[in-house]
């Protein structure tokens, strides 16, 4: 089972170093020694910083994610200014090049292993001694290494990768690698800045230009200012982002300057040299537009977060006559476990979803499953916190139990006879206008 | 660096028990034309396939153009023929759906890359500027040959190959392919090995061998014509 997980980390890792190990032939078995050395080096390392519980593996690694996501701007932009730069297009050979081509081919490794690790349980992992581990680690780094080394022979010595698709190719890799581990997804959070930037912007400037009454703005202009409201504008306005940067690459490729062959005087060396610039720029689309298809790949699959989260079923609760909904702490369920426990409590035609949690401060709070801001998607928990699934927005556990922003909406109640009081009719009028106001133009929960 | 664009030593081919070819020695200076006559199953077409790299030897050394032939691949003898030599066959092998333009642009495409004006150039060099959009059917032998040479010289190539090029030509278009050969020689400096059994179409070349059975059996220098 935790081969079959990793196997699209591996096959990513794998792509990876092949790319890196024809981008720099020339340093073919430092590269791969690097390259080998950076992957055992990322799943060592987020290892151990797992086992500590101050410093977050993730944060370290989605910091890196995002850096490389810059940085693929930065070039894309940079490809486009100087579209015949030797610098950004072919390999040099000296010193200070060798030490950016390690270094960056160890930085790229290292995220590939951290985020292959990144992938495995904590349950998955404790299954091996940690000796065994590293020793596992270090195998399949070496045979990772050894299959791109014997791929990058088979490849034709046409190809030839230049520092830009090796950029490219490299970021799309490890983006698609993290869109699949929900605390290192990059195109979510994109997408919801993306939303709520659009809402913003559209908020202040109606705002500010006052709003129905102004006058240059008629009515019939609120049916297109509607679609800035819509919930697919985060997902565009992500996938703008998210695919620019490949595209302006493979721009600049296709639209870089053959060479000039008017001095030549016989034909057929003309349309030779010709044919080879264009076989050269076609060759070199294929990292571009290769990426495009990986980064896809990421946004489609980071709708499907297969992150480990506790997200039991909701239980059907019945209120009492007074109207009241008793939970006892200690009975079939231990509320006190440090786990969500989530309810569904149904009045006539209307329900109300909620959960029980003790923080790990030993409050005891509850809590609707929906926020004041999202679509009533719920909540899971995962390692010290939950996380709200329609906008991937990961709350600590400290902070659950107070309102605001994406937080569960929590709901007043008593604790009688070592037993949970909640009022039914607070419970389901306050689901109501929560859901009220936030599935105005969305759809239902789920 | 040698004189000689081809260099053979002891090159034999052999099919099965049959020896196509004995042990030949043969140098060829680059420019020279060469004739190579001798009776049918002489060895004068696997001679010429062997140096334009379409047959591989079973024994002895080749050297084309500094490239040795034995030592390269499938794709390396594709190369070496794409980009050294031209060859003009007597059945012409035109494609006989595609215009005389088409058909010398077909030679550009696997080459490197199509120039339609390119091949109208060529195609007007050898007399055919009229009949650019004409298929090999609605042309006659002469012209179909004709156009058989543009597509053989539009690549440059260093050496030209001929295989009975006037074979199925009337003694007029014979003449009008020879002395177009001999031109585009002139101006482009190719060596040209030319395979027929006609002692006239001998006699455009400098140099003629003669072979029987295999072998080389006579050699005879030719005055220019």
């Amino acid at each position: 089972m935790i081969a079959v997980k990793l196997i699209p980390h591996l096959l990513a890792a794998l792509c990876l170093l092949l790319v890196l190990l024809r981008c720099f032939a020339s340093r073919r078995k430092s590269v791969l020694l690097t390259s080998v050395c950076g992957l055992s080096a990322g799943a060592f390392t987020v290892l151990l910083l797992r086992s500590m519980p101050v410093v977050s593996p993730y944060l370290l690694l989605k910091s890196l994610l995002g850096v490389g996501f810059l940085a693929l701007w930065g070039v894309s932009v940079a490809v486009n200014y100087r579209k015949n730069a030797v610098a950004l297009d072919k390999n040099e050979g000296g010193i200070v090049s060798s030490v950016a081509a390690l270094a960056g081919t160890l930085l790229a490794a290292f995220a590939a292993g951290g985020i292959a690790i990144a992938k495995l349980s904590d349950t998955a992992l404790a299954t091996f001694p940690p000796v065994l581990l590293l020793l596992v680690v270090v195998i399949v780094a070496v045979i990772v290494g050894g299959g791109a080394t014997f791929l990058e022979k088979q490849l034709s010595p046409r190809v030839t990768i230049t520092p830009v698709g090796m950029v490219v190719a490299v970021v799309a890799l490890l983006l698609f690698s993290a869109s699949s581990i929900l605390r290192l997804d990059l195109f979510s959070p994109l997408s919801m800045k993306v939303m709520k930037g659009v809402h913003d912007l559209v908020h202040q400037s109606m705002e500010s230009v006052l709003i129905p009454d102004h006058v240059f703005v008629r009515p019939v202009v609120w049916k297109y200012i509607g679609f800035l409201f819509g919930k697919e504008v985060g997902f565009w306005g992500g996938m703008v982002i998210w695919f620019t940067p490949p595209v302006l690459i493979a721009l600049a490729v296709s639209s870089r300057k053959l060479p000039s062959v008017g001095h030549i005087r016989q034909g057929a060396q003309r349309r030779k040299l010709l044919a080879g610039a264009l076989r050269e720029q076609r060759l070199q689309l294929l990292l571009p537009l290769f990426s495009l298809c990986v980064l896809a790949g990421a946004a489609y699959q980071s709708s499907f977060p297969t992150v480990e989260y506790w997200d039991p079923k909701p239980i059907p609760v019945v209120a009492n006559e007074g109207g009241m909904i008793i939970l006892p702490k200690k009975g079939d369920i231990l509320l006190e476990d440090g786990k969500i426990h989530k309810y569904l409590f149904k009045q006539k035609e209307r329900e109300a979803r909620f959960f029980v949690l003790l923080t790990p401060d030993g409050q005891l709070t509850v809590d609707l499953d929906a926020c004041a801001i999202c679509k009533p998607d719920g909540y899971g928990q995962a390692e010290g916190s939950v996380i709200c699934y329609y906008c991937k927005t990961l709350i600590p556990l400290d902070t659950v139990g107070k309102p605001g922003g994406c937080n569960p909406v929590p709901i007043p109640f008593t604790v009688k006879d070592d037993a949970v009081v909640i009022d039914a009719l607070t419970l389901i009028n306050t689901w109501g206008a929560t859901v009220q106001a936030t599935t105005r133009v969305k759809e239902g929960g789920k | 660096m040698s004189p000689y664009i081809i260099e053979t030593g002891g090159l034999t081919r052999s099919y099965g028990d049959i020896c196509a070819l004995k042990p030949l020695d043969l140098q060829v200076p680059e420019g020279e034309w060469l004739s190579v006559m001798g009776h049918s199953g002489s060895g004068k077409s696997t001679l010429m396939n062997l140096v334009g790299g379409l047959d591989r030897p079973t024994g002895g050394t080749l050297q084309v153009g500094g490239e040795n032939l034995l030592a390269l691949t499938e794709d390396g003898l594709a190369r070496f023929r794409r980009n050294f030599v031209g060859i003009i066959f007597q059945q012409h092998h035109l494609v006989p759906y595609l215009t005389a333009i088409e058909n010398v642009m077909m030679a550009q495409y696997f080459h490197s890359m199509p120039d339609e004006a390119e091949a109208r150039h060529a195609l007007e060099r050898v007399g055919l500027g009229h009949r650019l959009k004409n298929r090999p059917g609605e042309l006659s032998g002469g012209e179909q040959q004709r156009v058989c040479i543009a597509r053989a010289i539009i690549n440059s190539p260093k050496l030209l190959l001929g295989d009975e090029p006037t074979g199925n030509l009337d003694h007029k278009s014979t003449i009008m392919v020879m002395e177009l050969l001999k031109e585009l020689r002139g101006e482009e400096r190719f060596t040209v090995i030319m395979v027929t059994h006609n002692q006239d179409v001998a006699a455009w070349g400098d140099r003629t061998i003669h072979l029987d059975d295999g072998m080389l059996v006579r050699e005879e220098r030719m005055n220019c014509q």
